[in-house]
C-alpha cells in the first residue's frame, strides 16, 4: 500500500489523544488517592496530594519540558561556523520545507562521538527542537542524515513530541509518589517503629496499633504506586513503539528515499555505543534506544510488551521490503 | 409551525456546512499559495549563489570554462524569463547544467579542500534540495486541494463561489527526480 498521510490531520488527532490521555491520567490519580483515603478514612487528603503532584508535573513539563530534556542530555546549540553542523542545519531547513513547516526547528548537538542517535522535543512545531549526537554528524553522510531528520520532523509535525513529553512527565509523577511512599516506609520501619516500640513500653498499648496502621498505610501507597506505574509504563511503551514505525514511513514520504534511513539505522546497530547522558525517562524520545537494552532487539510477544523501540531489524526489513530473517542474519554478520 | 422549524433547522445546518467547506477550502488554498511562494524564494537564492560559486572555482577549472559559461548563460535566461511557462523551462535548464557543474567539482580534490568553495557547494546543494522539496510540497498540497474541490458534494459549494476555487497546475516529475517509494506497513 502506498503511504500518504495528511500531517495536519494527524497532528490534530494527536492533540485530541493527548487531552484524553491527560484527563484519564488525572482521573486515575484521583481514584488512586480516593482508594487510600477511603480505606483509612482520611478523605480528602491523599486525593488532593496526588492531584496536586500530577498537576504540578504537567505544568512543569508543559512550560519547560524541552529545556529539562536538553539539559539532561547535555545538549548545546549547533554552531553555524562548523561545516558539519552547518550542513545539519541545512538538511533540517530542507526537510522543513518538504513538510510545509512555517519555521524550521532549532538544532542542538550532544558532544558524544561514540553515539549515533537523535531525538526531537518541544510542545508544538514552532518551539520544537531537533537534537543529534556529534557521532551522527561524523559517521552519517548527507543522505543518511536526511533520513534521520525526516523521521524526527515527522514526530514534530505529528505532534508526537507533545504526547511523548507529557507521558514522561506523568510517569514521573507516579514515580515521585512511589518514591515518597517507599522512603517514608523505610524511614518509619527503621526509626518510627523503633521509637513507637520504646514508647509503648512506657505508655499504653495503643501505640502498637497505630504503628501497624501507619505501616499498612504506607505499604498500600507504595504497592498501589508500583502497580500503577507498571500499567502506565506498558501503555507508554505501546504508544512509543507504533509511533516509530509511522515516523519511519513518513520520513520516507518526505525524503522520497527509503535507503538513507535504512542505511542510517544499520550504522546505528553496528557503530553506536551506549549513550551516557540518556536515561530511562528520556530513552523513548530517541530514534533508537540510546541505552542499547537487549529487550529492544527481540521480537517475541513478551519482549515487545516491554520494549521502548521496535527492533531495528524489523524497521530495516520494512524500509527495504525484505524478509525479517534475511535482515536479522545480515545484521548478525556485522557484529 | 413544526414544519417551519424543521425547514429553518435544515437551512441553518446547510449554511453551517457550506461555511465549513468554504473555510476549509480557503485554508487549503492559502497553503498551496504559500508553497508556491517558497519555491520562488529558493529560486532567488539559487540565482544569488551561482555567480559566487562560478567566481571562486574559475581559477581552478581551466578546462571547464565552457561549463561555467553555460551555467552563467542559463542563469541569465532564468533571471530574465517572463511568465510562468518560460520561467519553469528556464529554471529546469539551469537545474540541469548546475547539476553537471556540481558533479564536475566533485572530481577536483583541490577544489573540495578549499573551505570557501566547499561552503558554497554545500549552500547550493542545499538550495537545490530545497527547490525540489518545495516543489514536492507544492505538488502534494495542490493535489489535495484539486481533489477537494472536485469531490462531491464539495463541487456544488465550489460552484456557488464562481472562479474563487480553481485547480492549481502541477509540476511534472522530470527524469531523474525521485518518485514516491512505497512503504508497506501491513506487516
Amino acid at each position: 500500500m502506498a503511504f500518504t498521510v495528511d500531517f495536519y490531520e494527524q497532528g490534530r488527532k494527536n492533540v485530541r489523544k493527548t487531552i484524553v490521555l491527560v484527563v484519564v491520567f488525572l482521573v486515575m490519580m484521583a481514584a488512586f488517592g480516593l482508594i487510600i483515603d477511603i480505606i483509612f478514612g482520611i478523605l480528602p487528603i491523599f486525593t488532593l496530594i496526588f492531584l496536586v503532584v500530577a498537576l504540578v508535573q504537567l505544568l512543569i513539563s508543559l512550560s519547560s519540558g524541552k529545556e529539562i530534556v536538553l539539559k539532561s542530555v547535555r545538549a548545546r546549540e549547533a554552531r553555524q561556523d562548523d561545516p558539519e553542523e552547518r550542513q545539519l542545519k541545512n538538511i533540517v531547513d530542507e526537510l522543513s520545507l518538504a513538510a510545509g513547516m512555517a519555521k524550521p526547528p532549532d538544532v542542538y548537538v550532544v558532544d558524544d562521538d561514540t553515539v549515533i542517535n537523535a531525538f526531537a522535543t518541544g510542545r508544538k512545531s514552532e518551539d520544537s527542537v531537533i537534537c543529534v549526537t556529534s557521532g551522527l554528524l561524523k559517521q552519517l553522510d548527507r543522505e543518511e542524515t536526511s533520513g534521520v531528520i525526516g523521521h524526527e520532523l515527522s514526530h514534530i509535525v505529528n505532534r508526537d513530541i507533545l504526547i511523548m513529553t507529557l507521558i514522561s512527565a506523568l510517569l514521573g509523577a507516579v514515580v515521585i509518589i512511589q518514591l515518597m511512599a517507599f522512603r517514608a516506609l523505610i524511614t518509619y520501619v527503621r526509626f518510627g517503629a523503633f521509637g513507637a516500640a520504646t514508647r509503648s513500653r512506657r505508655s499504653s498499648k495503643k501505640g502498637d496499633n497505630s504503628t501497624l496502621v501507619i505501616l499498612a498505610f504506607l505499604a498500600a501507597v507504595a504497592g498501589l504506586g508500583a502497580a500503577f506505574s507498571f500499567i502506565g509504563r506498558l501503555s507508554l511503551l505501546a504508544v512509543s513503539r507504533t509511533r516509530e514505525y509511522f515516523a519511519d514511513a513518513r520520513a520516507v514520504e518526505l525524503t522520497r528515499n527509503p535507503v538513507g534511513l535504512s542505511r542510517a539505522l544499520r550504522k546505528i546497530v553496528t557503530n553506536s555505543q551506549k549513550m551516557k547522558t540518556a536515561n530511562i525517562a528520556t530513552a523513548h524520545l530517541f530514534i533508537s534506544d540510546p541505552l542499547k537494552r537487549h529487550i529492544n532487539n527481540k521480537s517475541s510477544f513478551f519482549a515487545s510488551l516491554w520494549s521502548t523501540h521496535p527492533p531495528i531489524a524489523m524497521r530495516i526489513s520494512i524500509l527495504e521490503n525484505r524478509s525479517l530473517k534475511e535482515v536479522e542474519s545480515e545484521l548478525a554478520s556485522y557484529l | 409551525m413544526v414544519i417551519l422549524f424543521i425547514v429553518l433547522g435544515i437551512v441553518v445546518v446547510l449554511a453551517l456546512w457550506i461555511i465549513g467547506v468554504y473555510n476549509n477550502l480557503v485554508t487549503l488554498k492559502k497553503r498551496v499559495e504559500n508553497a508556491w511562494s517558497q519555491i520562488d524564494v529558493q529560486l532567488k537564492r539559487r540565482h544569488d549563489l551561482i555567480p559566487n560559486l562560478v567566481n571562486s572555482v574559475k581559477g581552478y577549472m581551466k578546462f571547464e570554462q565552457e561549463t561555467l559559461e553555460k551555467v552563467m548563460q542559463a542563469r541569465a535566461r532564468a533571471v530574465s524569463a517572463q511568465g510562468v511557462g518560460d520561467k519553469i523551462k528556464a529554471e529546469q535548464e539551469l537545474g540541469g547544467v548546475l547539476g553537471r557543474l556540481l558533479a564536475i567539482v566533485e572530481n577536483y580534490p583541490d577544489l573540495k579542500a578549499n573551505t570557501n568553495v566547499s561552503q558554497l557547494m554545500e549552500e547550493l546543494t542545499s538550495t537545490e534540495n530545497k527547490i525540489s522539496y518545495a516543489r514536492q510540497f507544492y505538488n502534494d498540497s495542490a493535489t489535495k486541494f484539486n481533489t477537494k474541490i472536485e469531490i462531491f458534494p464539495n463541487n456544488i459549494v465550489v460552484g456557488f463561489f464562481g472562479g474563487k476555487f480553481e485547480a492549481f497546475p502541477l509540476f511534472e516529475v522530470t527524469e531523474g527526480e525521485r518518485e514516491t517509494p512505497k512503504v508497506d506497513l501491513s506487516f
